[in-house]
């Protein structure tokens, strides 16, 4: 290489920086099978755990004999509730405020609850012997409803008998949890009394599961001589982890070391606190040797966090011409047996008032009443900030109900109502400021790509050819644009279990001009170490190929709250820039010693600081570096390293606009997608092909959740969902192919102006696939059916119109 | 889960009767009964192995008998738990018809199962059951067909 013949473009495009789609570099460990997950880490002496579960969902414990499994040679000890209790580790706090049973304290609430934990010398006796645990059970009557739970006299949580007020306010019900509300109530009633037009729907987004392919699991390893605990873990939050442990445990912090190797996917199932967590904790200390706990399937589908299960009660209120004047919206919540949601504290429901979605709707109300039941505990954002996509899947229903009631075509209904380009930073009626946004160019980009008017002629066919009896096949349009509010979040109001939602970043450059980054942040497969890097490249001008990336080790990584609810770049990625810039600060005036000239002398050139007017004389980067740590400058200290905790301003608020064509069997009720298209303005994009692959990933999962995907129970409060036959994971033969597009609204508050894109494919996709089913019935009379849209579904629909002769 | 067969049985209806009564031969015809004891001639307790798919569990139950209607039938109820497995509870009518020298068996059941049974199983929970009732016709009209008459 010749630095000085090079161009800058071409120096630039050497660094591998922002835009360039660098190959990921943890594939070469992942695709050789070289990762390192928890369920690979082996201790000497290491125990293994196993749960005894409750196989009703609602029942008192009259005993728990330990004796057969005691018997078992090779069981080491059998926890209980009674043993935890002296600890005051029986119960745990939850990230919602509220407390869950790590062991059956004297009752059970949901089909899967722990109500012992076996420690055995090895995973297969551990299994065996907690089939040996004897429990008697006296059966309760179980409440799978929220709707009847608020009914009810069953009383869930005893525990919380009398407390009318719990950690969001007054409880109305011994089975309620709090009332979450927002906007204005009085104006809104008022607007939709007056409006030419109100459409009413009752949309539910369904109880489905984040299932990872890696299970929830961790050893933990008390050194009794150091008195240190190291707890290796799948954690979305390693840093979050350490400090609730330390706060639940009584342990000093400093003695908790956390470690996330690395994680087989998280999408929200990872954030939260577990039974499994603090038993193995609780198992390493009594017994001095590291105890590991992996769940299996099942055990991950019906007891560790849910998502969604969320009944939105919805009216949207227009002018005859279709202009959007008010929306209404109260949600049940159902959370289960404890309220384990992860949300930041001010936000119960998440960020469910993001339910404006795109559009410029002048008053709107919101109230969301959560409801315990007895279902496992949860309700955390499965590939989405917290609850967008409820909210998103809400108002694009509420948006086509409101196009059917209007007699309007659904993509011109949006156009007329979007958010204008000129009227961004946009307070919404809900409380939020949209940093930026440009939707009509995204939507007419979307419907010229897709030929939207040669759809509707073709389906317009279609619907003739059906009525003459030519075809048993319909076609639907599915359309969503959506808003995302990502990047929690500003510690002014974002906070969780009391520590503020800012990120951070450490680099060090080394001498010889290569990097190590270390992030608050935990890579389940976003590919931090490659974007993140990428980053650092184009801000200080050495190759993303010599920064290595490090995550996951709280005894080494800065502060950081972790990656969930596409936060990881708007946030850390923030703050990697800005420890970046303190670098190139630092180094301007190293450069400037180097040539002798003032510091305001020398000008930033891709990789190098030159003299102004004088280019031929310059330090590049790595000269830099290699004089930070061997000329001793004046007022300089040695070394060049920077830390950047970062505090978001404001949330970024990414966009997209997805359209799906589907093909729809009405004997069958078999689908088939045609096409899928999906345009995501993510604002500054760092790796094309990473976003392509995010969009592929987030797009499939949301095709799962809309067309088959649900945690079901029967009236007992039997998980009828709990394996992966009944589960449905698509596979590479349920997964249609996706045409990916953006545009680029850069975020004005973001250091480099990116937004985050992980989730926002789950958020469009989830409305895109809905309503397609939707539209392909919606000339037969079809408003309103609920998700998921399996064949046996799909079937009833047609069925119920009438369409089976 | 409702369950409802009818079965014809070569033997007259009271020996069918007593047989359905005696412990002793159901528990020669129940598949996987390892121990049925009579309490009372109400009340009888029994454990028994069970597979459902992948779950193998011995359940513990408790089964009380209705009489009233003997012999032209009876109901019975009943629980069994299986611990880690789950659990299951229900009842059934049966009903005895003569018809010649042979007797038509015929029973209504419902069950409810929990745990890990109902969740793994419930695909399968109907055909075993079937299989299993199959089984225990085939080997109880074997064994009352070689009854002396009393």
């Amino acid at each position: 290489m010749n630095d000085q013949t090079m161009t800058p473009e071409e120096r630039a495009a050497n660094l591998k920086g922002m835009g360039s789609s660098r190959k990921r570099v943890e594939d070469v460990r992942f695709t050789q099978g070289k990762g390192n997950y928890v369920d690979d880490i082996k201790l000497d002496g290491m125990l293994f755990g196993a749960f005894v579960r409750s196989p009703y969902a609602h029942a008192r414990v009259v005993s728990v004999n330990k004796e057969a499994a005691l018997a078992v040679p090779g069981v080491v000890a059998v926890l209980t509730a009674e043993d935890l209790a002296p600890l005051g580790l029986h119960w745990m706090p939850t990230l919602a405020g509220d407390k869950q049973m790590v062991l059956a304290d004297g009752k059970v609430l949901f089909q899967g609850q722990e109500v012992a934990y076996v420690v055995a010398e090895n995973r297969y006796i551990a299994a065996d012997a907690a089939e040996l645990v004897e429990v008697e059970y006296e059966e309760l009557p179980v409440l799978t409803d929220p709707f009847e739970a608020l009914k009810s006299d069953v009383v869930l949580r005893e525990d919380l008998a009398g407390q009318t007020e719990g950690a969001h306010g007054p409880r109305k019900h011994h089975n309620h949890i709090f009332t979450w509300e927002q906007g204005d109530k009085e104006a809104t009633e008022a607007v939709l009394g007056e409006a030419d037009v109100v459409a009413e729907e009752m949309v539910y987004y369904h109880r489905t599961h984040p299932c990872p392919l890696e299970t929830c699991g961790c050893v933990a390893s008390m050194d009794k001589v150091t008195g240190k605990l190291t707890l290796y873990g799948t954690f979305q939050a390693p840093h979050a982890i350490r400090t609730v442990v330390s706060l639940i445990s009584g342990l000093a912090e400093h003695n908790i070391r956390v470690i996330s190797p690395d994680i087989g996917g998280g999408f929200g199932n990872k954030v939260g606190a577990y039974a499994g967590y603090v038993c193995s904790v609780v198992a390493s200390i009594v017994t001095g040797q590291p105890v590991k706990w992996v769940e299996n399937r099942m055990e991950n589908l019906m007891s560790t966090a849910f998502a969604r299960d969320y009944w939105m009660q919805g009216k949207i209120a227009a002018t005859k011409d279709g202009k959007i004047t008010g929306l209404w919206c109260h949600t049940t919540a159902d959370h289960g047996g404890f309220d384990a949601c992860a949300d930041p504290t001010k936000f119960p429901a998440g960020f469910m008032n993001i339910c404006t979605g795109s559009y410029d709707i002048p008053t709107a109300y919101l109230a969301v009443d959560g409801v315990y039941t007895n279902k496992a505990p949860g309700g955390v954002a499965y590939r989405c900030s917290f609850r967008v996509t409820e909210a998103a899947y809400f108002i694009e229903r509420m948006i086509e109900v409101l196009a059917i009631k209007l007699n309007m075509d659904a993509a011109e209904l949006r156009r007329i109502n979007f958010i204008k380009a000129d009227q961004f930073p946009y307070q919404s009626a809900l409380g939020w400021e949209y940093d930026s946004g440009d939707y009509h160019t995204a939507w007419d980009k979307a419907l010229k790509a897709v030929d939207y008017e040669g759809l509707r002629a073709e389906q317009a066919q279609r619907i003739e050819d059906f009525k003459a009896g030519k075809t048993r096949k319909l076609l639907g349009i599915g359309l969503t644009h959506f808003t995302e509010i990502v990047g929690a979040g500003p510690v002014k109001n974002c906070d969780i279990l009391g520590l503020g939602m800012f990120d951070s970043c450490e680099i060090r450059i080394h001498p010889t001009g290569s990097a190590i980054a270390r992030l608050g942040t935990i890579s389940q497969g976003q590919g931090h170490a490659t974007t993140f890097a990428q980053i650092i490249a184009s801000e200080i001008g050495l190759p993303a190929d010599d920064i290595t990336l490090e995550e996951g080790d709280t005894d080494t990584a800065p502060y950081g709250l972790g990656t969930y609810g596409s936060r990881s770049t708007p946030v850390a990625g923030a703050a990697t820039a800005m420890a970046a810039r303190k670098i190139r600060a630092k180094a301007q005036m190293i450069a400037a010693y180097l040539l002798e000239v003032h510091d305001d002398d020398v000008e930033w050139d891709v990789d190098r600081f030159s003299v102004k007017g004088a280019p031929e004389r310059f330090k590049t980067m790595k000269e830099i570096a290699f004089a930070a740590y061997n000329q001793a400058i004046p007022g300089l200290e040695p070394g060049l390293e920077a830390v950047s905790y970062y505090d978001p301003p404001n949330m970024t608020y990414p966009f997209g606009a997805y359209i799906c064509v589907m093909e729809i069997d009405v004997d069958t009720g078999e689908w088939d997608v045609r096409q899928f298209y999906a345009l995501d303005d993510c604002g500054t994009r760092i790796n094309p092909m990473i976003i392509e692959g995010q969009v592929h990933g987030g797009v499939t999962e949301a095709l799962a959740i809309a067309m088959g995907q649900e945690i079901a129970y029967d009236e007992m409060g039997n998980v009828k969902t709990g394996t992966l036959m009944d589960f449905f994971l698509p596979t590479a033969w349920e997964t249609p192919n996706y045409t990916t597009d953006h545009t680029v609204t850069p975020s004005p508050h973001h250091p480099i102006g990116a937004k985050g894109v992980g989730e926002s494919p789950n958020v469009g996709g989830v409305p895109a696939f809905s309503n397609a089913v939707h539209d392909a019935f919606r000339p037969f009379g079809l408003v309103q059916s609920h998700m998921p849209h399996d064949h046996w579904r799909i079937w009833k629909i047609a069925n119920g119109l009438g369409m089976h002769g | 889960m409702e369950l409802s067969d009818e079965v014809r049985i070569a033997a007259p209806r009271d020996v069918v009767y007593q047989a359905l009564n005696n412990p002793e031969i159901l528990q020669e015809c129940i598949p996987g009964c390892e121990e049925l004891i009579q309490n009372s001639p109400e009340e009888l307790e029994a454990k028994v192995v069970l597979k459902i798919g992948p779950v193998k569990a011995r359940f513990a139950g408790a089964v009380t008998l209705d009489n009233s209607n003997a012999p032209d039938g009876f109901s019975l109820s009943g629980e069994g738990k299986g611990g880690a497995a789950g659990f299951a509870k229900g009842g059934a009518d049966v009903t005895l018809t003569e018809d010649g020298d042979e007797t038509v068996l015929a029973y209504t059941a419902k069950v409810d199962v929990g745990g890990k049974i109902a969740q793994l199983g419930s695909r399968l929970i109907a055909g075993t059951a079937k299989k299993l009732s199959g089984k225990f016709f085939t080997r109880f009209g074997e064994v009352v067909s070689e009854q002396p008459v009393t």
